[in-house]
């Protein structure tokens, strides 16, 4: 642990620290290990940080002190505290750290501020007062499959406020071609972006693997976004029959091998 | 003369009173429907009785016809399986509020309305589920309304106005044909039609072209002139009338936005296999 480093990066919900982050991280020459502070019992950062760099280490805060005990080579530690966790609070057990607020450049004032080595110029995101905090709805997605025009719809739906209003929404989600893929909604940014993880495509059966669906906002309506979930999933018969398909369109666009 | 061309009603009575005001105020002579009188909204029995009512020559939908017949869509119904479940759920709720006497006029309505050159169907004159996208493969769009031996064919059943001319009336065909024991010869023969036209009336009572406000269509028979009208009615009280019916309240959301309820065309190649 002694000749590792510790980045600390907090700000605003949405304001870009994973995707700050994931930059950092692509560039890295050096092992690195990701942490994630958010208090939920399902992230989907973890996850995606942990599908887009597979060297990368993943660690719960809840397991921190361990995790650094057992770093046994120079290790660059990135530590994503959560936008509703106070970072005064913040407990590294006193190991020294480089901290990184990601702020929205209007934002001239704030705790992050105070608290910060360094300010780095993230998403124009709206800043709650603390009476205003948007809740947070996690479902676990593990083992469903969407149907993926029904995941268009819900996609709009959701972000277009049908359940509440939304600030934020991510997701990993599998598709029926056994592809995953990643959705990151901001309140206020252009539309919903898309990316695509390099995992294997999962064809033998409801895949083995996380994905997960976090929103962030106000009056969220939990029970009904989890049914309109479920409606849009697939059954078992249903991802069987996809799952022939694409396998037998991907053996046969296999080059047949010369005679 | 004109005319007025109301569709896809879908049990809204709110848009329909004010789709009827303002064919009034138009001074149009005649009004025809295109059909889906019921389906996802809340006043199905209200809507069927006010279109008798007033008299107006209506040919069947695709709702229409799967509340007397039962569902029995092809693919084209339902984009996703969200959409499916939702209109399973709205059709059931149709079902069991409706009143006899309704069924039993609906079962009688004719697929087409002819009125000397127009002809008036709900989706194409092959079915009313299938979509007659503006994107339609040109060809194809030019048989439908060769097909019914019109000049103008009205429909609805895509909830998105628009006019589609077709004045490159020409068809050729090439045959190879034997001749005998010497091989066979290329025929060619070319068939003209004048111009026709397509014209599709919108949706009174479940609008997709991004805002509540119900469409429909004046023609004028004398200067063949098309007007689309879009006119703003109080759409809450449909959306509040959702709430309180037991309907999905998702449906309520999507028709304060212009977004359709559940059924959406996307593919203008595909034919209905209905």
């Amino acid at each position: 642990m002694s000749d590792s480093s510790i980045v600390v990066v907090a700000g605003p919900s949405g304001s870009g620290k994973t995707a700050w982050i994931a930059q950092r991280l692509a560039e890295a020459t050096q092992p690195a290990l990701y942490v994630s502070v958010d208090g939920e019992a399902i992230s989907v950062e973890l996850a995606y940080i942990g599908y887009r760099f597979p060297k990368v280490r993943l660690a719960n805060a809840r397991a921190l002190p361990q995790v650094f005990d057992e770093l046994a080579e120079p290790t660059v530690i990135y530590v994503e505290v959560g936008f509703s966790e106070d970072v005064q609070e913040l407990s590294l057990g006193g190991l020294p750290s480089h901290r990184v607020a990601v702020l929205p450049p209007s934002l001239h004032h704030s705790a992050w501020h105070d608290w910060a080595d360094e300010i780095v110029a993230g998403n124009e995101v709206a800043i709650f007062e603390p009476h205003k905090m948007p809740e947070v709805w996690t479902m676990s997605l593990a083992g469903q499959v969407f149907d993926a025009p029904s995941l268009d719809d819900i996609s709009i739906e959701l972000t277009g406020g049908a359940y509440g209003k939304v600030h934020r929404m991510k997701a990993l989600v599998e598709l029926p071609d056994g592809r995953l893929f990643y959705l990151d909604f901001v309140d206020g940014m252009p539309g919903i972006e898309y990316g695509e993880p390099r995992v294997p495509q999962w064809l033998e059966g409801r895949p083995q693997r996380f994905s997960g669906i976090e929103v962030v906002g106000w009056n969220l309506e939990g029970d009904t976004i989890a049914r309109t979930i479920r409606d849009g999933c697939l059954s078992n018969e249903a991802i069987a029959h996809y799952q022939l398909q694409y396998k037998s369109q991907s053996s046969s666009s296999v080059p047949q091998a010369a005679q | 003369m004109k005319i007025a061309v109301i569709s896809c009603i879908h049990g809204n009575t709110e848009a329909l009173d004010a789709v009827l005001s303002d064919i009034d105020a138009q001074n149009a002579e005649k009004i025809y429907c295109l059909g889906d009188l019921v389906g996802y909204g809340p006043h199905p029995n209200e809507v069927v009785n006010r279109i008798r009512s007033l008299d107006i020559p209506t040919c069947q939908g695709c709702w229409d016809e799967d509340i007397v017949d039962g569902l029995n869509a092809c693919d084209c119904s339902y984009p996703s399986q969200l959409a499916e479940k939702r209109g399973k759920l709205a059709h059931e709720w149709t079902d069991r509020v409706i009143e006899p006497d309704v069924r039993e006029y609906l079962a009688a309505l004719p697929m087409t309305v002819r009125e000397d050159n127009l002809c008036f169907v709900h989706g194409s004159p092959n079915s009313q589920h299938e979509y007659l996208l503006p994107s339609m493969d040109g060809f194809a769009a030019l048989e439908r309304v060769l097909s019914v031996e019109a000049d103008v064919l009205f429909c609805g059943h895509t909830h998105v106005p628009y006019v589609r001319e077709l004045d490159n009336g020409s068809i050729t065909v090439s045959l190879q044909q034997s001749n005998g024991g010497s091989g066979e010869a290329k025929v060619t023969q070319q068939f003209a039609a004048p111009l026709k036209k397509i014209i599709n009336a919108g949706s009174v009572g479940e609008p997709r072209h991004g805002r509540p406000n119900a469409t429909y269509v004046l023609y004028d028979t004398d200067t063949q002139q098309t007007t689309m009208r879009e006119v703003p009615y109080e759409f809450t009280k449909t959306c509040m009338a959702i709430l309180e019916s037991g309907l999905p309240p998702i449906f309520a959301w999507r028709l304060a936005r212009g977004m359709e309820f559940a059924e959406r065309a996307d593919d203008p190649s595909h034919v209905c296999q209905r």
